[in-house]
This record gives C-alpha cells, sequence and structure tokens, in this order.
C-alpha cells in the first residue's frame, strides 16, 4: 500500500517538474515574440504638432472649410495627408475649429450641405445634422456632437492640433 | 481489444501487443528498462530542451541578425555569397572541373549523385549489419562527402573578410535626397567628383557616399584638394571660386536631410 | 469542471486512447541520455522539432510586420528591427534558428546514418527524412531573399542562374521560380514570399506527419 502510494506521488512529482519545464520554454519562447506583437499597444501615441492652418483675418463668422497638409510617419511609410476643418468665429468673437468627420459613421460633414437646413452641417451618408456650434440634432442617427480641434493663434495664424471628442447631448 | 488506459504496445512502437500481423523487434531482447513516455522520458527530453533554448536565446541577444544595405542592383562591387549551408556548392562551382563547359556536371550531376545517393541510401546499403565498421563502404563514402563539405566550406569561407563585407555592408536608410542640380556648385561637383562619387552622391565602389557627412565646408575644401584615406590628391580641377562653391553644395545637400 | 468537460467530450468521441497511446508508450532506456550520456545523439530529432516549432512561431509574428514587396520589404524589416521592441530578438530567433535547425538536421542524419537505423523496416522513413531536409534547405534559400537586402538580391541572382542551368526544363524552371524571364524584382519576391511561407511550410508539415507516424508505427531501432 504505501508503496503504491509512492508510486503515485512519484509521477505527480514528475508530472508537475515537466509542466514546469515546459511552461518555461513556452514562456521564454513566447514572451518576446507577443512583447514584439503587442508594441504598438504600448507604444506612447505622440500627439501631433500643432499645424499652422490659415491666417486669422480669413476666418469668418460662417463656417469655412480649411485644408491643411501633414508629413505623417506610419511605420516605414511616410506620406503626406490632408486634414481638413470647418471654422468660423462665434458672436463672442472665439474661433470654433470642428472636425468634419461625423460622429455617427465617420463620413465627411457639410456646411449647409442639404437645403432644407442652410444653417447646420450636414452629412449626406445618413442624413446627421448638427447645428453650428457642433451639438448634433436630437432625433438624427449621429449621438454626439462633432470634434473640437485643440487650437492656438501665434502671430495672427490659426494652428490646429488634434480633434478632441465632446460629451454627447 | 482491450482500449484505453490498459492498452499494450509492442516496444515504443504503435502495434498493439495482441496484433499478430507486424511485430518490430521487441525491447526485451535488450537488457535494460522501459519508461513510460509520459511523464518520464519527456521530462528528460525537455530539460535538454531547456537548456538548448536558454543558449539559443542568449546567441539571438548576443549576436543581433544581420540587415545589410537595401537591394542595389548595380552595386557592381558586392560579393554576392549564398548562406553557410550553400557555401560548399559555391565553392564546387569555383573549380575549373564544375565550371565553363562543365558547368552543369558541378552545379547539377554531382550534387545530384551526392543527395541522389543519400536519398537512396537504404536500397544501396542492404546489408543487415548495423555497426558503422561492420559496413566500411557506407561509413567511408560518408565520411569522405562530410569531409569534402566541411572542406569546402572552409575554402569558401577563409577567402572571404567577412569584417569588411559587413562594414561596407550596414544598414542605411535609402536617401530620398534630391539633389539640386541648378546649384551653382553642382557644375564642380560634376566635373570633378561625380565620376566617383556618383550622380547622386550616393558612393560607389571606390568611393563613399557624400550624403550624411559632417565636414564643415572648409574641411571639405581641403579634402577635394589634398584628398583623405584612400582619395588621392589634386581630385578638385577648377578656380578658387568654384571650390568653394562645391563645398557649399555639399554642405547645403547634408543640411536638408 | 475541467474533468467534468472531460468526461462530456471523451464519452462522445472517446480521446483517451488517443492521447493515452501517446502518453503511455514505452520508450527504452537506450535513447535516454539520463541512463548512457552516449545517448544524446538522440536528442537531435527532437531538438530539429523544437526548433522547428520556433521557426514557425517566429515566422508567425514577423509577418505582422514584413510586407513582400521590393519598395518596402527591406524597410519593414529594418522597422521591425530597429523601431519596435523586441523585433531584434524575434527577427533574430528566426534567422539563428534557420542555421541551427540545419545543423540538427545535420547531426539527427548522421546520427541515423551511422547507426544504420535506416535498414528494413525503415526504408521509407530514412527517405521521408530526406526529403524534409530538401524542403528545409528550400525554406533557408526562399527566406533569405525575404528581406531583400544587397545578400538576398545577388544570392537570389546565383541561385537562378544555377537553375537556369538545368538540361531542358532550366529556363522554365527559372521563370517559374523568378515570375518574369529575366528581371529579379517584384515578381520574383512575391513567389518566394509565398513558396516560403505557404507552400514549403505545408509541404513540410505533411512530411514531420508521415515522418512522426512512421516511428511510432515502427518504434525507435535498437541500439546497436
Amino acid at each position: 500500500m504505501s508503496e503504491k502510494k509512492q508510486q503515485v506521488s512519484r509521477r505527480q512529482f514528475l508530472n508537475y517538474t515537466l509542466t514546469g519545464v515546459g511552461g518555461f520554454m513556452a514562456a521564454s519562447m513566447l514572451a518576446p515574440m507577443v512583447r514584439f506583437a503587442i508594441d504598438p499597444v504600448l507604444k506612447a501615441s505622440t500627439s501631433g504638432e500643432m499645424q499652422p492652418v490659415v491666417d486669422v483675418s480669413e476666418i469668418t463668422t460662417d463656417p469655412q472649410r480649411f485644408e491643411w497638409t501633414v508629413k505623417q510617419v506610419d511605420a516605414w511609410y511616410t506620406s503626406d495627408v490632408t486634414h481638413s476643418a470647418w471654422v468660423y468665429k462665434n458672436e463672442k468673437d472665439e474661433i470654433i475649429p470642428l472636425s468634419p468627420i461625423c460622429k455617427h459613421l465617420g463620413c465627411t460633414v457639410n456646411w449647409a450641405g442639404n437645403e432644407s437646413y442652410p444653417d447646420q452641417f450636414f452629412c449626406p451618408c445618413h442624413d446627421g445634422r448638427y447645428f453650428k456650434d457642433g451639438k448634433n440634432v436630437p432625433d438624427t442617427p449621429p449621438n454626439a456632437p462633432l470634434d473640437l480641434y485643440e487650437f492656438e493663434v501665434k502671430d495672427g495664424t490659426l494652428y490646429l492640433g488634434k480633434p478632441v471628442p465632446r460629451e454627447g447631448v | 481489444m482491450k482500449r484505453g488506459k490498459g492498452m499494450k504496445f509492442v516496444g515504443d512502437s504503435r502495434v498493439t501487443a495482441d496484433k499478430q500481423k507486424f511485430i518490430p523487434k521487441d525491447y526485451s531482447e535488450y537488457p535494460g528498462r522501459t519508461e513510460p513516455f509520459w511523464p518520464n522520458f519527456l521530462l528528460k527530453e525537455w530539460l535538454v530542451g531547456a537548456v538548448f533554448l536558454v543558449g539559443f536565446l542568449c546567441l539571438t541577444v548576443a549576436h543581433p541578425a544581420p540587415l545589410e544595405k537595401i537591394a542595389d542592383p548595380t552595386d557592381t562591387a558586392y560579393l554576392p555569397l549564398p548562406d553557410w549551408y550553400f557555401l560548399f556548392l559555391y565553392q564546387l562551382l569555383k573549380y575549373k572541373f564544375a565550371s565553363g563547359s562543365f558547368f552543369v556536371l558541378g552545379a547539377i550531376v554531382i550534387p545530384g549523385l551526392a543527395f541522389g545517393a543519400l536519398f537512396l541510401a537504404p536500397f544501396l546499403d542492404k546489408g543487415k549489419e548495423r555497426r558503422p565498421h561492420k559496413r566500411p563502404i557506407a561509413t567511408s563514402l560518408m565520411l569522405l562527402s562530410f569531409i569534402a563539405v566541411f572542406w569546402l566550406t572552409y575554402e569558401a569561407a577563409s577567402h572571404v573578410n567577412w569584417e569588411e563585407k559587413a562594414a561596407n555592408n550596414k544598414p542605411e536608410w535609402p536617401s530620398e535626397v534630391e539633389i539640386d542640380t541648378s546649384h551653382p556648385g553642382y557644375a564642380a561637383y560634376e566635373n570633378s567628383c561625380l565620376q566617383c562619387h556618383g550622380g547622386e552622391l550616393e558612393g560607389g565602389p571606390a568611393a563613399p557616399t557624400l550624403i550624411g557627412v559632417e565636414y564643415t565646408a572648409e574641411e571639405i575644401m581641403d579634402i577635394a584638394v589634398n584628398g583623405i584615406n584612400s582619395m588621392p590628391a589634386d581630385q578638385f580641377q577648377g578656380t578658387e571660386e568654384e571650390l568653394q562653391q562645391l563645398a557649399e553644395f555639399i554642405v547645403t545637400v547634408n543640411e536638408e536631410n | 469542471m475541467l474533468q467534468k468537460m472531460y468526461d462530456w467530450i471523451d464519452e462522445r468521441v472517446d480521446i483517451t486512447p488517443l492521447w493515452r497511446d501517446i502518453a503511455d508508450h514505452e520508450v527504452p532506456e537506450h535513447v535516454n541520455p539520463a541512463h548512457h550520456f552516449s545517448a544524446f545523439v538522440y536528442c537531435f530529432g527532437g531538438l530539429t522539432f523544437f526548433v522547428t516549432v520556433i521557426q514557425i512561431l517566429s515566422g508567425m509574428f514577423l509577418t505582422m510586420y514584413y510586407v513582400p514587396d521590393i519598395e518596402n520589404a527591406w524597410r519593414s524589416v529594418y522597422y521591425l528591427q530597429t523601431q519596435v521592441q523586441a523585433g531584434q530578438i524575434v527577427r533574430g530567433m528566426h534567422h539563428w534558428g534557420a542555421s541551427v535547425v540545419i545543423v540538427m538536421l545535420f547531426l539527427h542524419t548522421l546520427r541515423v546514418f551511422f547507426q544504420g537505423a535506416y535498414k528494413k523496416p525503415r526504408e521509407l522513413n530514412w527517405m521521408v527524412g530526406v526529403l524534409i531536409f530538401f524542403v528545409m534547405l528550400a525554406l533557408g534559400l526562399t527566406g533569405y531573399l525575404l528581406p531583400w537586402d544587397n545578400k538576398a538580391y545577388f544570392a537570389t541572382v546565383v541561385t537562378l542562374q544555377i537553375a537556369e542551368q538545368v538540361p531542358f526544363i532550366g529556363e522554365m524552371a527559372k521563370t517559374l521560380l523568378n515570375g518574369d524571364p529575366s528581371i529579379v524584382g517584384a515578381q520574383t519576391l512575391a513567389r518566394f514570399f509565398a513558396i516560403h511561407v505557404f507552400f514549403l511550410p505545408a509541404a513540410l508539415f505533411v512530411l514531420m506527419a508521415v515522418h512522426f507516424i512512421m516511428i511510432r508505427k515502427q518504434g525507435i531501432s535498437g541500439p546497436l
């Protein structure tokens, strides 16, 4: 009886050691590979620099679309990418730079894009609408206001950074 | 047939003990014991594997995988070499009896015969005897080809200056520099430097690239006149003003980078 | 819980004999380095398999960054090696593993040869083994074109010229490998990538499966 008990515990011991050694091999083999694969997740996102967009004097109280080009480095591929923004001055003379990306499914919105709504942003894809300040019109597909760009004015030129999402209504 | 845990096999084969048709030799005729594959045998196997893995990982950390310059079909100075396990073939093709009109012999017939013989070894060496010294022909042929392959590989490798080859082929990001050919210094560059340093300052077999150099304009003027390292003196032909423009041109190209 | 899940499956597909057969078969003492140190020569086959597993895994991970395109192949390799954490180690594993696997295969072949272990009834398994050797060499050959550096390019040009010299079918073979009768370029790289990543591994898996099944059928050859 005691001998049999001995046998079982020896087999168990071997099993544990075997699993341990196997685990060590699997871990040391996979650790660098997994670290390699998840690198994009762990890389600190580089906050885009502020880019000069337009002379402040050109900005009116009506939203206008301005475009600017940035050099985008996508790992080993560098290319020029064009971004755009709807920019206007409100009653308090503050500059409002809105992202043209619809919060519904990512189409591009246009100011007065639909004749029935001359003072709203309109998204042609699913008839999403936004008021002039970027707030989404209730009961249209989007459920959040348009993103607002980070911005600063230096030497009479408007610089834009990254679009920042805002709270929904 | 009994299934599950109680299954009995002949030796370590997959043939069950109560099957009569094909029974390989049972190990019971040899002295010593057997042990179960799991966990006894596998544990020893994996211990060897773990030690091997540690050594292997140390190798990968200590020696990063080499990467040379991006492929440049116009690089005439490059000495093409295969990976080490093909070096013996590479060396074989250097010999007279295996090149020129005998190329097919060296590149196809000899390796074909050798590998064909290896593939068909069980049918060429049909005797029952397994001990190496009891089958001298097979053993000596194998030893001979082993020595030949080893020697050919050594011969091929010993004629190459590996360090210099690696140093000449350091990976560098391919330049996307635009050469401003309207710069006044470009004409002087065209006259005196282009032949060796290339139309886009990319360098060539005899001269390094001029992109990424960190010399000042004065130093460049000095090198153009007096030479440096393997570059002989008096390469520059032209007036003092052209020399000045040339140096400015090279500096501008590097500043744009 | 686990036991119950196991029982549920076992009741339906009877999986116990499958792994019992692998786990419980008796391995003879003469291949065990713990008994006689000289038995370490029996480890080379297992180590070859182990390095093959490393190659498959590291290769799978490398394709997360690598692109087989003459404009970007070198750039992506350079990027993954210098900019991605652990990229140097993963590429190193694949690069050095390719050499180590050849060494291990070579030693395994020598062991089997000098022990005469390829004799009846194991002739077929020897031939499958030699085919695995060829597939490995072909994997090495197609693999070193992929980074598209100078070494890759010029070594491949030479290889293709050798292929061209084969009597009768040479020219066709070269064009088939190259993708173009004369240019070693975009099509060559795409082809070598497909061969290296899909065709040869598929052949390798089949051959290895046959190799292992035959080992289990026939058992390890006895001691000398």
